[in-house]
């Protein structure tokens, strides 16, 4: 197959009538104008809210709770710690297996009991009332140290660790050696290995070896976790709740409390903001309240309980050794990677294992993961979970080795980039893919055209760096329907957190070439949509925009065969266009869509509904890549670094809606940018988290942002709806780097930390 | 947040009684430091039954100016206010820079210059401005009025020297002397929305062949509270306003202050930016005194 590259002009000019096309929308409006109605603005008779009480110690046995004196509180309905819960299969192993701390607490925040009342005040005022006797226990808070033999350990030991909502965020054969024999803070180990990596270095001209470090940060979505459930007396749970992932919330609930997943409804509300971060947390928990009090329970995370028990993003250790000949050929790479787990397993370092050696061809390299337990919130997925933290190491390398030998960064990148039908460290070999055009295109980025022009300027810099994702696969579904007025409706089982609907509704327009306002996009509750996987992992437009375009194929199918019966022709000569079935070639044989509407719903009817289905399923990820260039200008006084100019180059396959495509770039961007600079979770000696909140906690703000330039290149997928291939994930992956190889070029040193703080610049310069 | 009482008051004599009657009742005006307290149960005190809004008082309101008796500002008076008042700009520059980088837009529209002093944050961008301009902090309470200077106001993080159940009525600030100027920066992570890891003010008056007649320079978030750097000032006073003098005060004032290691930043790199920004803010306030 041809494969055609192409940079994509703003015109968004094709052959296609929808998609390709920028396009606003269809819940925004809604969001910017305070309408849209998440979950904590659902409200149902009879609610309790639920208020919890989080251990202060992030270490520590639990001798002893007492609810007595919180129950005696005016207003408090009920106080349930773990005791009263429901049977539920406890998986003490998993995050998601555990709802009260029994024995141990393990993290700062881990829930220990909640308090239920019809006022939420009242229920938060009972929870100073609750008495926890703790006896304190050591904290592991270093995730290097708790590697070593005899250091104390974080946890009794783990078995039967369930991955399966990593899998979700990347899907691919590989397996993680679980940690067995003595006890030992290491959860698990990944080892990839190829050529001889020591033969590598010995034909090296240039070799360099050193530590990375990227803090622990946090998703920081707008809205905290927020969930309703409903439990009623004919066994049926209901569950609302701002997840990325309805199906997966029902299959958790029906395996760890034994409800059929027929008899669970999730409705996945509004979601604002989830980054990976909200799959599955605060639904097990209120759950089980609401089936213990038969009455809808609320448990809305205040920022503080979200900063301190939710699911963030590692800390990881990256320690890394490269080797590149004088021409600039990679010729081998060793990596060790520590990943800081906290208290249960779940850290993304295969991920980073992979992309660590996998962005370019390096015929040695040997790659050891580790997955480190310690007293701190257990993490989950950010936005192409652990590559950031890998990246970092390696386009740092990229460029300190290109410098070293006189090469351009860029050529010294496009000479070992992957291309289609190259080994990934664990063998894989990548599908058609757009590295190279990347590169391509980010040369010729406003950004990175300025940099002969700041070289040699005192302070300002200008850098580049790459990144990608692979992606995961879930089967996906969509009904297509039309209306007996001839609108289309379009059900789909996948939360929308990007735009996805908006992009179902231009597939559907397009398939069935009818104006966009035409076609209405639903996303279902679990009952009643057609399933589909997580909103992760980048494959919502990959995989359920492949269905949405089948199911409307199907619905098309139909009404032409209605039509060809009307018309005594056959469907071959039939097609649509305006929203009617024209004869070709006859102006007077035409049905419109309405007309076939009423033909297939009226009283009476001779045709049945037209009601499209689309299903699939796909083996072959469609990995995105991403380059991106920034300008800093440092003061070397303060340390303080402004981003005077961003660009970023995404290869999006094919760019469904253009508007939503950009805004996801900016929107990783601007993520990357964060992790660079400001973000970072900061932790004392006893695992006590000091900043949990956003002030302490700093995001870059919309001053803290440069003008973002957003380059779309398109390479399309073999698979994907129209060419289309993963979207959200790529762009956060090399702000990280980028930064990094900016401020090195601007002050002439390397700071290995990020985020890039102004004190860690000082302390490269020598001036702390 | 737990359950309270709210009471809006209209006059200063009900707000006083309230205080009393109530029993570990709070004053509020904006609320942008004591909600996001209570929020978070984090506050210094116990958490208040009852919430005294002072914001329907209008004897705490108002920013006057005159040119011989100086500036007045009632205590409700919002850092928009403050930072937007033509009369401020001009002849105190750095109160204006300080209330003008309080947390965002809308924080300033609803931050009072009452609460930021009277929360007693180290890092208050208020307090450092006041202090050079040698402030009087007009205090009201169950024994009448009295007045303290700005630098006997603030007693360690989170205390003053406001008496239990005493309100900020007004600050009144002497009006400056001829070839004076002023001016306030903070170090921040962030360019917006954040609080200071330092802050520096100065305030100049010079002689007309360029020495330093009188010269207050403070620092914010590098001791318990707000301080003057009273060895640097004694260093300056009298010495040519050149870039020597400015750089060797710098280097006095990193000296002279106190800072603790804490999330914001360690004491070393506190202790750096006092002397960097001690100097951009002396150059800064000098040239306003030339007229610059």
């Amino acid at each position: 197959m041809a494969q055609e590259t192409k940079t994509r002009d703003k015109a968004g000019d094709s052959e296609y009538t929808a998609v390709g096309k920028p396009t606003i929308r269809i819940e925004g409006v809604g969001k910017v104008t305070g309408q849209t109605k998440f979950a904590d603005d659902l409200t149902f008779p009879h609610m309790l809210h639920a208020k919890v009480l989080g251990s202060p110690h992030a270490h520590a046995r639990v001798k002893s709770v007492d609810t007595a004196d919180a129950r005696q509180h005016p207003g408090v309905e009920a106080v349930i710690a773990a005791a009263d819960l429901p049977a539920y299969k406890m998986n003490p192993s998993n995050r998601r297996g555990v709802i009260f701390a029994v024995d141990e607490v393990l993290f700062q925040g881990q829930p220990i009991a909640a308090v239920l009342a019809s006022d939420p005040h009242v229920a938060e005022e009972a929870l100073a009332l609750i008495k926890v006797e703790y006896e304190p226990l050591t904290a592991v808070t270093d995730p290097i140290s708790a590697m070593e033999d005899g250091s104390p350990l974080v946890r009794s030991a783990i078995s039967d660790v369930d991955r399966s909502e990593e899998k979700g965020h990347v899907t691919i054969d590989v397996e993680q050696e679980e940690a067995e024999g003595a006890p030992s803070n290491i959860a698990s180990k990944i080892n990839f290995s190829r050529g001889d990596v020591e033969a590598g270095f010995a034909e090296a001209d240039c070799v360099v070896e050193q530590t990375w470090r990227s803090a622990m940060v946090h998703q920081s979505y707008i809205e905290p976790h927020a969930t309703i459930a409903d439990f009623d007396n004919s066994g049926e749970l209901s569950v609302w709740t701002s997840t990325q992932a309805p199906f997966y919330v029902r299959d958790e609930l029906c395996q760890t409390l034994g409800i059929h997943e027929s008899k669970i409804r999730v409705t996945a509300t509004e979601v604002g903001g989830g980054f990976g971060g909200k799959i599955f947390l605060t639904e097990l928990i209120t759950a089980a309240l609401a089936i213990v009090v038969k009455r809808p329970v609320k448990y809305i995370m205040s920022r503080k309980e979200d900063m301190l028990a939710a699911t963030p993003a590692p800390f990881a250790q990256v320690e890394l050794k490269t080797g590149m000949k004088a021409d600039g050929t990679l010729v081998a790479l060793k990596a060790r990677l520590i990943y800081d787990s906290g208290a249960f397993p779940g850290a993304p370092v295969m991920p980073g294992c992979l992309f660590v050696g996998g962005y370019y061809k390096c015929p040695n390299l040997h790659i050891e993961g580790f997955e480190v337990l310690t007293n701190k919130v257990s993490v989950g997925a950010l936005r192409a979970p652990g590559a950031h933290n890998a990246t970092h190491a390696i386009e740092s390398h990229m460029d300190i080795m290109a410098r070293e030998l006189g090469l351009d960064p860029l050529e010294a990148r496009m000479k070992n980039a992957v291309e289609e039908g190259d080994p990934l460290p664990s063998g894989q070999p990548y599908p058609r893919i757009g590295l190279k055009d990347c590169l391509r295109a980010i040369s010729e980025s406003d950004v990175w055209k300025r940099r002969r022009e700041v070289e040699g300027q005192a302070n300002r810099g200008v850098g580049v760096a790459i990144g990608g994702w692979i992606g995961g696969l879930q089967p996906a579904s969509a009904i297509v329907g039309l209306n007996g007025d001839g609108t289309i409706d379009v059900t789909v089982g996948s939360a929308d957190i990007s735009g996805t609907n908006t992009s179902f509704q231009q597939i559907a327009a397009e398939v069935l070439n009818v104006p966009l306002s035409s076609v209405n996009v639903t996303t279902g509750d679990t009952k009643t949509a057609p399933y589909a996987g997580m909103s992760a992992g980048s494959k919502t437009t990959y995989t359920v925009g492949k269905a949405v375009k089948l199911a409307a194929e199907d619905a098309k199918r139909q009404m032409l065969d209605i039509a060809a019966q009307r018309f005594e022709a056959s469907p071959d000569e039939l097609s649509v266009a305006d929203g009617k079935v024209h004869l070709d070639g006859d102006d007077d044989k035409v049905l419109t869509f309405a007309r076939l509407g009423k033909m297939t719903t009226n009283f009476g009817a001779r045709f049945a509904p037209v009601v499209g289905r689309g299903t699939m399923s796909t083996r072959k990820s469609a990995p995105g890549f991403s380059a991106q260039a920034a300008e800093v200008e440092i003061d070397p006084d303060t340390g303080a670094i402004t981003v005077l100019g961003y660009a970023i180059v995404q290869d999006a396959g094919f760019a469904i809606n253009p508007l939503s495509v950009e805004g996801q770039m900016q929107g990783g961007a601007s993520q990357g940018l964060g992790i660079a600079l400001s973000e970072e979770m900061k932790f004392d000696e006893e695992g006590r988290l000091l900043n949990a909140n956003l002030l302490d906690y700093r995001l870059p703000t919309t001053r803290d942002l440069p003008p973002i330039e957003t380059i779309i290149v398109e390479v399309p997928s073999e698979e994907g709806p129209y060419g289309a291939r993963i979207i959200g994930e790529p762009s956060i992956v090399p702000g990280g780097a980028t930064i990094a190889n900016a401020v090195a070029d601007a002050i002439g040193v390397r700071v290995t930390d990020i985020p890039i703080t102004p004190e860690r610049v000082l302390r490269a310069l020598g001036k702390l | 947040m737990r359950t309270f009482n709210f009471y809006a008051p209209t006059a200063l004599d009900e707000a006083l009684e309230l205080l009393r009657k109530t029993d570990g009742g709070r004053p509020i005006a904006g609320g942008t430091d004591l909600v996001v307290q209570m929020k978070e149960a984090a506050t210094k005190f116990p958490h208040p039954s009852s919430i005294i809004s002072l914001l329907l008082i209008p004897e705490l309101n108002g920013i006057e100016f005159d040119e011989s008796t100086g500036l007045r500002i009632g205590a409700t008076s919002t850092m928009s206010d403050i930072a937007d008042s033509a009369d401020i700009r001009e002849h105190y520059p750095s109160i204006a820079e300080g209330a003008g980088i309080v947390g965002s837009i809308q924080t300033m529209n609803m931050a009072t210059v009452g609460g930021n002093l009277c929360n007693g944050a180290p890092s208050a961008d208020t307090a450092p401005p006041f202090l050079v301009h040698d402030a009087e902090f007009v205090i009201t309470g169950p024994n009448g009025r009295r007045s303290l200077p700005a630098d006997e106001f603030f007693v360690g993080p989170g205390e003053t020297a406001l008496a239990p159940n005493e309100l900020l009525v007004e600050v009144r600030v002497p009006a400056p002397a001829d070839r004076s100027g002023s001016a306030y920066v903070r170090h921040t992570p962030r360019k917006q929305m954040d609080i200071a890891v330092v802050g520096v003010a100065a305030a100049v008056t010079l002689t007309n062949d360029d020495r330093i007649e009188n010269i207050r320079i403070a620092l914010g978030a590098v001791a318990p509270t707000p301080v003057r750097a009273t060895k640097t000032e004694t260093f300056l006073s009298g010495q040519p306003a050149s870039d020597e003098s400015f750089a060797e005060a710098a280097e006095t004032a990193a000296a002279e202050c106190n800072p603790i290691s804490d999330v914001r930043g360690s004491a070393e790199f506190r202790r750096h930016l006092v002397g960097t920004l001690t100097k951009r803010m002396l150059e800064r306030a000098a040239n306003r005194a030339r007229g610059g």
